[in-house]
């Protein structure tokens, strides 16, 4: 993009000047993309639970209803924004901005397609786990510039939760990353070419671009336990406690009208994609998929044809996990704040440790060099599908071993506690 | 070098925001501003590693935990500068003088040499970093690592003094229930609890 600018304003701007415009244009590109998507995902969502509750849903502006969501912006555009007289003004006004940002700064650094990504770092992966847990904040002063006991225990609902299912999602994040040796996003789905469970190591064995982490038990337990950490920070139906209407009005949002309730609207949808879009990229290939190397190979317009239908393969995969969450939301009825907890702790966190761990053995298993084994084990002997199958049984079977264990460790200890409780009752 | 003035300035600002606003959720704020403007310069120096956890560590989780830790107290809107606050400044500026002279005259600063024309510059990624913490600086690491073991055992041990009284959040059903073994003579009164046992 850089480059294309310079070429065509080279005599006439400077060169910071080329690069602060190539910038703008790609903000702004993404910006409207992100709006765009968002109208989609809110179609998906509404017509897909409607069709799930065995009704129609909006189906009036537009063919099929596609266009609701234009007529509901032009509402909250026009509508009188409202500002409680005992909050706190500027508080008040900058919330969903800072609740916006974090969602726009990880949206820089997610790659859509094979070579399209609109900033290239080497700490993409835990860039976008830092700037997600800025939207705490974000959270936190809306709940408490609102001046309203509903936004304020929404908020801290809203801030405990994404505090302690951040902790499961990023170790899950680390699994994919040690998996990858890379914390770049775009070379991380680079790595999940080839076939399913040995990826690329096979000479000569055709690029299918499936060699997505999914296939291997690092990966599918990785991901459910991603997935299900990004239902809770992008507050999905069953853990949308922080929102919820029959308990709190909105949560945080209970104070916010017009455009400012837009904002945390279109921040959430936002929010769901682009977890969605790390969830793709860190476990289900990203824009990996059938025919985009073959592609690639072509000289001359191969390489944009293959990029192109990495885009596709990109946004359909995360189009599909977004489906999935309104799936989910059509199914499940909403936690507890008790069980939403001792989830997080409870079960996530060990998994996900012990999934830490199966990951480092994992690239110990198939990668390391006798010498780096330093003598315990040498399987130099071994050829690399061999390494990957052992390496495949053993995470396999530490992972079984590990869920089976959590479910009895807690099932004995809720058996206990409900002992506990009815000898603690008077008789 | 612009960008470093604004940034510096913009620190220094919110830093004396901090200190000198009414509001303490204010101040908490700017804390917050700061902190991330620290983390932009870090990005500024191209220590991309380091502005990236600055942000996860003390945007993500410091910031939240302070803010917690307010919202959880009783709103106190005492005005935080006192009367003689110049005494004060006084003070601290010779603390701060008398601690930062005698080191900055005395410290050879490793400066990194300005690379051969040419050449491109060397800068530590993340994996160099992970290699050093995991080679020559190893025992710090772990001591660091141990202590924040020690910490995170000692906050268990506090919250869970309490769990003689409270042990979850009960259901409806089962708080009606105890009522009803509690006081067999009343009809039940229903108490849902809200949040208790949430955070």
């Amino acid at each position: 993009m850089i480059d294309l600018l310079r070429q065509l304003l080279g005599g006439i701007a400077p060169d910071w000047l080329v690069a602060l415009i190539a910038y703008l244009i790609v903000t702004t590109l993404l910006l409207v993309v992100a709006a765009v998507m968002t109208m989609v995902l809110v179609w998906i969502e509404r017509r897909g639970v409607a069709r799930m509750q065995d009704r129609l849903g909006p189906n009036r502006v537009g063919p099929e209803g596609s266009l609701q969501l234009i007529a509901d912006s032009v509402k909250l555009f026009i509508k009188e924004d409202i500002v409680p007289a005992a909050a706190d003004k500027w508080v008040h006004l900058l919330a969903p901005m800072v609740a916006l940002s974090s969602v726009a700064f990880a949206m820089a650094v997610v790659p859509w397609g094979r070579g399209v990504v609109p900033a290239e770092i080497d700490t993409a992966a835990l860039f976008v786990a830092a700037v997600s847990a800025i939207s705490g904040v974000g959270l936190m002063m809306a709940g408490w510039a609102s001046h309203n006991k509903f936004a304020l225990l929404g908020a801290m609902r809203a801030v405990a939760q994404l505090v302690s299912y951040e902790i499961p999602g990023v170790t899950a994040l680390l699994g994919a990353v040690l998996l990858a040796g890379t914390m770049s996003l775009s070379q991380i789905a680079e790595q999940q070419a080839g076939l399913p469970i040995v990826g690329a190591s096979i000479p000569g064995a055709w690029d299918l671009g499936l060699g997505w982490y999914v296939f291997t038990p690092v990966g599918l337990v990785g991901f459910v336990i991603f997935y299900i950490c990004v239902l809770a920070e992008g507050e999905r139906t069953p853990f949308d406690i922080p929102e919820a209407d029959s308990e709190i009005v909105a949560g945080y949002m209970t104070e916010y009208s017009g455009m400012k309730f837009a904002l945390f609207f279109l921040g959430q949808y936002i929010l769901n994609f682009v977890l969605s879009m790390v969830a793709v990229i860190l476990f289900l290939g990203g824009w990996q998929g059938p025919g985009v190397a073959q592609l690639a190979a072509v000289p001359g317009w191969g390489a944009f044809a293959a990029g192109a239908l990495s885009v596709l393969y990109m946004v359909g995969k995360a189009v599909f996990l977004v489906f999935c969450m309104v799936w989910i939301r059509g199914t499940f009825p909403r936690l507890r704040v008790d069980q939403l907890m001792a989830f997080a702790w409870k079960y996530l966190l060990p998994m996900a440790l012990v999934n830490l761990a199966s990951a480092a053995l994992w690239v110990a298993i198939t990668r390391w060099s006798a010498e780096q084994w330093s003598g315990l084990l040498s399987l130099d002997g071994l050829a690399a599908w061999q390494r990957m199958l052992l390496a495949f049984v053993v995470t396999a079977a530490i992972n079984a071993a590990t869920y089976y264990w959590v479910l009895s460790v807690n099932q004995r200890r809720a058996e206990d506690e409900s002992l506990e409780d009815l000898a603690a009752e008077p008789a | 070098m612009i960008l470093f003035l604004v940034l510096a300035g913009f620190i220094l600002a919110s830093g004396i925001m901090v200190v000198t606003v009414k509001n303490i959720v204010h101040a908490a704020l700017w804390l917050i501003a700061s902190f991330f403007a620290v983390g932009a310069l870090y990005m500024l120096m191209e220590a991309e590693f380091l502005g990236v956890v600055q942000v996860l560590v003390y945007v993500g989780a410091i910031s939240i935990l302070i803010l917690f830790a307010i919202m959880l107290t009783r709103d106190t809107a005492d005005r935080q500068l006192y009367r003689r606050w110049w005494a004060a400044l006084v003070v601290a500026a010779a603390l701060f003088g008398l601690l930062m002279v005698p080191t900055a005259a005395s410290t050879q600063w490793a400066t990194v040499p300005p690379p051969a024309p040419g050449a491109a510059a060397v800068i530590a990624r993340a994996p160099q970093i992970g290699e050093s913490f995991m080679r020559e600086y190893l025992l710090p690491f772990e001591v660091a690592s141990v202590l924040l073991l020690v910490a995170l055992v000692g906050a268990i041990v506090v919250a869970f003094e309490e769990r003689g009284t409270r042990r979850r959040v009960l259901t409806l059903a089962e708080e009606v229930r105890r009522k009803r073994l509690q006081k067999p003579a009343e009809a039940p009164t229903i108490v849902t609890s809200e949040i208790a046992g949430g955070e």
